[in-house]
C-alpha cells in the first residue's frame, strides 16, 4: 500500500516550483510531484493507460513557462486552486477515516477539482479522464512507492521530541544520496541557531553499516562560510584523530539551507555525544580532565600555544559578542529628512560612540553609509550589518540590525556592501542589555553602578562595558575554534575528543575560546542541575570568589565542587596561555564581556543568566582588584563620569522601558520616558569602608583617553609592552 | 442594461482565483449610451483585472468587451500580445475578436478565460 504523506509531496512541490523560477505552488508542480514517486500510483495509473510519467511531465512542464528573475511576493504562497485541491484532498481523507492526506487522495483531489493545467494537458493529450479517474480509486501499486532512495530510521538515542523540519530531512536525504538509508543516531545539542546537527549512521544498500558521521544541515551562506573557515583556518592544522569536514557541502539548489558532514575516523557503532549531554548523565565529574589533557593537549600546539604578540583595542575582539548597536527598523529608500543621522564607514570611533550616546534616540532616522551585510536572517526578516567583510573578528564588530526590509523580495547576500540603508531607530544595545537583565526579575536596581546579591557588592558589567571595549590589551593571537562551548566538543568511546563547528574559526585573542568554555561550564553544565533561584546564584557566586582568592574554601555541595574542579582545569589552561605570567588582566576582560553576551540568550536557563550577569561582575571586580594591586595611585571616582555612562534607555518596543530614564542632561528631551535620579541609590563606598576586600570595588577605571592607531595608548593597568612588540 | 461577468485566472501564482464584474456595482465603463460594456485588463492598480503579479502584463494590456449581445476580446497594442488557445501555438490577438464563455486567452503570461457567473 502506497504511503506517500503530503509534507513530503510538498517538499518536492516546492523544489519543483523554485527550480522553475515560480516561487508558488500550484496544483502542476504537486502534479509533478507526485509524477517523482518511483513505482507510486500516477505512475502506475499512467502506465496502465499507454502513457510514461516522463511523458506527461515533459509535456506539462513545457505548458508551464519558466518564471523571471524578478519575485513580486514573499514566500512561496500556494495558488488558490491549489488550496482548493488541498481542501477536497483534506475532505477525501477525513471521508476515508484516515489522519494524513496520501499521494491517493491528493490525486483524486485533482481529478474532482477537475480544472488545472495537468487536466488540461490530460484533455490535450486526448487521455480518458474517466478511466484515470477510476484507476485513482482502485488501482494499487504491489511495490512499496519510493519517494527518495535514502530512507531515515531513527535509533535509541534519538530524541524522539526533537521534530526534525522536513525542509532539513529533504537535505538531509540528498547528503546522504548514495546509501541505501540512514540512521539518525542522535541530535547534538551544540547549537544556539536554526542549525540541526545529528549523529548519522550511513547504510549501504548491503545493510552494510558505515562508521558514524556528524550531519550539520544550516541557512546556505552559513555553511559555505564555516566550509571557508575550515579550509582556511583548520584543515591544515588539525590533529591527525579528529572531525573533519568532507570536501563538498551538500547545497541543493531548491532549497535555502545545505549540510555538510564532518567525519569523525570512528569505528562502526561508536556513537559520540557533545558534552552537553554529558553532564545531563554525568555532571560535571571529570570533565576538567578532559578539558585539559584531552582537548588542549589534542590542540594547544596549532592552536592556542602559538601565541602570537597581539596588542588590541578590545571592541575589535569583543565589540562582536554584544548586542546590535542599533535595532532599527526599515524606511523603505527616500530622501532622508535633514536631521537624519549619517552613519558613514568609516568613522572615527570616539566620535561615534559620543554620538550614538548623545545624539540619536529612539525615533530618530538614521542612514548607514557602506555597511556590510553580515547575515540575511529571512525567517525573522532582520538584515545583520556590521563595517566589513572577512574572518576576524572586527569585521563583524558595529552591528547594526534592521527589521522589515521584505528580505524575501530583496537580494542582499552576505558580504555585498550596502552603499545606503536608511532606519528608524527603535533599540540600542543598551536598550537590548537593560530589558536582558530585568528579564532576570533581578533583586537590585539594575541601572546603578553597584548590584547587590546577598553579601556580595559587584560592579554593574551594564555601566562598564562600553569602557571596557575601549582599553587596549597586551594579548596574544592564536587560531581559535571561536565558538568553544560544551556542545561543540563531541566525546566517543575512550574519552576520544572531537571538535565541530567551525563556523566562527579564525586568528583571534587567545584566551577568546577558554573564557566561553568557563561561560559554558557554568552556565550550561552546572545551572540547569542547580535550578534557577538567585539564592542559588549567590552559593555559586561564593564558590566563583573562593576561586580567585587565597580564602578558606567555603562549604559547597558536590555538583559546585566538581563544576569548580572543571573551571579550575579551565583557569590552568589560561594560566598556561596568558600572554604576560600570573597577568590575569586580559582573560577577565574576556570573560566579562563573554559572560554579559550570555545573558542575553534565550537558550541558557533562567538561572544560568542570571549566574552570567554575577559572574560578568565578578570578572569586572577581578580586573579592578589587579589595577589596584599595581603600585600606581587609586583614582579617585568621578561620580559625573560614572552616571554618564548608565545605560540610556530609548524606550524602544512601546512602554516596557518606560520607567527608565537618562542619566545625562543632553537627552532631557527624550520622549515618554520618566526622569531619572542622577544620584546612584546606594553609597556603596560607606558601606564597604571596612572590608578590605570591597574597597576594591571602587576601581571601576575610568576609561583611558581616546587614542588614535597611532600613538602610545595610556593603560596604567597594563604592563608595558615588551620590547619585541612592536608599537604601533 | 444589466450585465455580470466572471473572469477565472488560469495560472500563475493567482491561478484558480475567480473575479466578478457587474454592472450594477460599477465595474467597468459604459459607453455608447450604454450599448457597450468595457472591462480593463493591465498591470495598473486601477485595471478592473489587475495582473500585478506578471511582468509582461502591460500597463493598459486588454479589454473583454459586451456588446451586440456578445463578448468581445480586444488587444490594446500591448509589448507582449494578448493570445488566444489555438492547439500547441497560440493565436496572437490583433485588434478585436468574438469570444466565448470557457475559452482560454493569455495576457502576457497570465492565462485565463471568462466563464458564467457561478452563484
Amino acid at each position: 500500500m502506497p504511503n506517500i504523506p503530503l509534507r513530503d509531496i510538498l517538499i518536492i512541490a516546492r523544489q519543483e516550483s523554485v527550480q522553475m523560477r515560480h516561487h508558488y505552488i500550484g496544483v502542476e508542480h504537486l502534479f509533478l510531484a507526485l509524477l517523482q514517486i518511483q513505482g507510486g500510483l500516477l505512475s502506475l495509473i499512467l502506465e496502465k493507460n499507454g502513457l510514461s510519467a516522463e511523458y506527461v511531465a515533459d509535456t506539462l512542464r513545457r505548458k508551464m513557462e519558466r518564471g523571471s528573475s524578478q519575485r513580486l511576493w514573499v514566500g512561496i504562497p500556494y495558488t488558490p486552486r491549489a488550496e482548493v485541491v488541498l481542501d477536497i484532498a483534506n475532505d477525501v481523507m477525513l471521508d476515508n477515516g484516515n489522519d494524513e492526506v496520501t499521494e491517493r487522495d491528493l490525486l483524486h483531489a485533482i481529478f474532482i477539482e477537475h480544472d488545472s493545467l495537468p487536466i488540461r494537458v490530460f484533455q490535450s493529450m486526448k487521455a480518458n479522464l474517466v478511466a484515470l479517474k477510476e484507476a485513482v480509486l482502485t488501482l494499487t501499486p504491489s511495490n512499496e512507492a519510493i519517494l527518495s532512495s535514502t530512507a531515515i530510521t531513527f535509533g535509541e538515542a534519538f530524541d524522539r521530541n526533537a521534530n526534525i523540519p522536513r525542509e532539513h530531512l529533504f537535505v538531509l536525504r540528498k547528503m546522504f544520496a548514495s546509501h541505501a538509508s540512514i540512521r539518525i543516531e542522535r541530535n547534538l545539542t551544540g547549537f544556539r541557531r536554526e542549525a540541526l546537527i545529528v549523529v548519522v549512521t550511513p547504510i549501504q544498500a548491503d545493510n552494510r553499516e558505515d562508521a558514524p558521521v556528524v550531519a550539520k544541515i544550516d541557512q546556505k551562506d552559513s555553511i559555505l562560510d564555516e566550509v571557508q573557515r575550515y579550509e582556511t583556518y583548520v584543515r591544515s592544522i588539525l590533529p591527525l584523530q579528529t572531525a573533519r569536514l568532507e570536501e563538498n557541502p551538500t547545497v541543493p539548489d531548491a532549497s535555502e539551507l545545505a549540510g555538510v558532514k564532518y567525519s569523525l575516523v570512528a569505528n562502526v557503532g561508536d556513537i559520540p555525544q557533545d558534552l552537553r549531554q554529558r553532564t545531563r548523565t554525568h555532571g560535571t565529574t571529570g570533565l576538567g580532565r578532559l578539558l585539559q589533557h584531552e582537548l588542549y593537549e589534542q590542540f594547544r600546539k596549532t592552536w592556542w600555544q602559538q601565541k602570537r604578540a597581539y596588542r588590541f583595542q578590545v571592541w575589535k575582539e569583543y565589540d562582536w559578542l554584544l548586542p546590535p548597536i542599533l535595532t532599527l527598523d526599515y524606511v523603505p529608500d527616500r530622501e532622508p529628512p535633514p536631521n537624519a543621522h549619517h552613519i558613514k564607514i568609516p568613522f572615527n570611533r570616539p566620535k561615534l560612540k559620543s554620538r550614538l550616546k548623545d545624539e540619536i534616540q529612539f525615533g530618530d532616522i538614521v542612514v548607514l553609509e557602506n555597511f556590510t551585510v553580515q547575515k540575511v536572517d529571512r525567517q525573522q526578516d532582520l538584515l545583520k550589518l556590521g563595517i566589513g567583510y572577512g574572518s576576524e573578528a572586527d569585521k563583524r564588530a558595529y552591528r547594526m540590525d534592521v527589521r522589515g526590509v521584505h528580505l524575501a523580495r530583496s537580494s542582499f547576500y552576505r558580504g555585498e556592501v550596502i552603499e545606503r540603508i536608511i532606519g528608524r531607530v527603535m533599540r540600542t544595545r543598551n536598550d537590548v542589555l537593560l530589558q536582558a537583565v530585568r528579564d532576570l526579575q533581578p533583586p537590585f536596581d539594575p541601572r546603578t553602578r553597584w548590584v547587590t546579591l546577598g553579601e556580595h557588592r559587584l560592579p554593574n558589567p551594564l555601566l562598564a562595558y562600553e569602557d571596557l571595549l575601549d582599553r587596549h590589551l597586551n594579548g596574544s593571537m592564536s587560531r581559535i575554534h571561536g565558538d568553544l562551548h560544551l556542545g561543540n566538543i563531541l566525546i566517543g568511546p575512550n574519552n576520544r575528543i572531537w571538535l565541530i563547528d567551525f563556523g566562527n574559526t579564525r586568528d583571534g585573542h587567545t584566551l577568546f575560546d577558554w573564557a566561553n568554555l568557563e561561560i559554558s561550564l557554568l552556565g550550561d553544565a552546572l545551572m540547569p542541575s542547580l535550578g534557577d533561584e538567585w539564592k542559588t546564584v549567590e552559593e555559586v557566586l561564593d564558590s566563583l570568589i573562593w576561586l580567585n582568592s587565597d580564602l578558606p574554601m567555603p562549604s559547597m555541595n558536590d555538583e559546585v565542587f566538581t563544576a569548580i574542579a572543571s573551571i579550575t582545569a579551565v583557569r590552568e589552561v589560561v594560566h598556561e596561555c596568558l600572554t604576560t605570567k600570573d597577568n590575569w588582566y586580559e582573560y577577565f576582560v574576556a570573560l566579562t564581556l563573554c559572560a554579559l553576551r550570555a545573558v542575553t540568550w534565550d537558550s541558557m536557563s533562567l538561572g544560568g543568566r542570571r549566574l552570567m550577569f554575577m559572574v560578568a561582575g565578578l570578572a569586572l571586580l577581578e580586573l579592578n582588584r589587579k589595577y589596584l594591586n599595581t603600585p600606581s595611585h587609586t583614582p579617585p571616582i568621578d561620580e559625573g563620569e560614572l552616571t554618564d555612562h548608565l545605560p540610556t534607555p530609548v524606550s524602544g518596543d512601546g512602554s516596557r522601558l518606560t520607567s527608565s530614564g537618562s542619566g545625562t542632561g543632553s537627552r532631557a528631551a527624550l520622549p515618554a520616558t520618566a526622569p531619572l535620579n542622577p544620584e546612584p541609590q546606594e553609597t556603596p563606598e560607606r558601606a564597604l569602608g571596612e572590608d578590605e576586600k570591597l574597597l576594591l570595588l571602587q576601581a571601576i577605571e575610568p576609561a583611558p583617553p581616546e587614542s588614535t592607531e597611532l600613538s602610545k595608548p595610556v593603560d596604567p593597568d597594563e604592563p608595558p609592552p615588551t620590547p619585541k612588540e612592536p608599537i604601533p | 442594461m444589466k450585465g455580470t461577468l466572471e473572469v477565472m485566472i488560469m495560472s500563475g501564482v493567482e491561478d484558480g482565483l475567480p473575479l466578478n464584474y457587474s454592472i450594477e456595482n460599477g465595474d467597468g465603463e459604459l459607453t455608447h449610451e450604454g450599448q457597450r460594456w468595457v472591462i480593463r485588463i493591465g498591470r495598473r492598480e486601477d485595471s478592473d483585472v489587475c495582473l500585478r503579479n506578471d511582468t509582461f502584463v502591460s500597463r493598459v494590456h486588454a479589454y473583454i468587451i459586451w456588446e451586440r449581445e456578445r463578448w468581445w476580446l480586444e488587444d490594446n497594442n500591448s509589448t507582449n500580445g494578448t493570445y488566444v488557445a489555438n492547439g500547441d501555438l497560440d493565436a496572437r490577438v490583433q485588434g478585436t475578436i468574438p469570444i466565448n464563455p470557457g475559452d482560454l486567452f493569455r495576457i502576457g503570461h497570465t492565462w485565463m478565460r471568462i466563464q458564467p457567473v457561478t452563484e
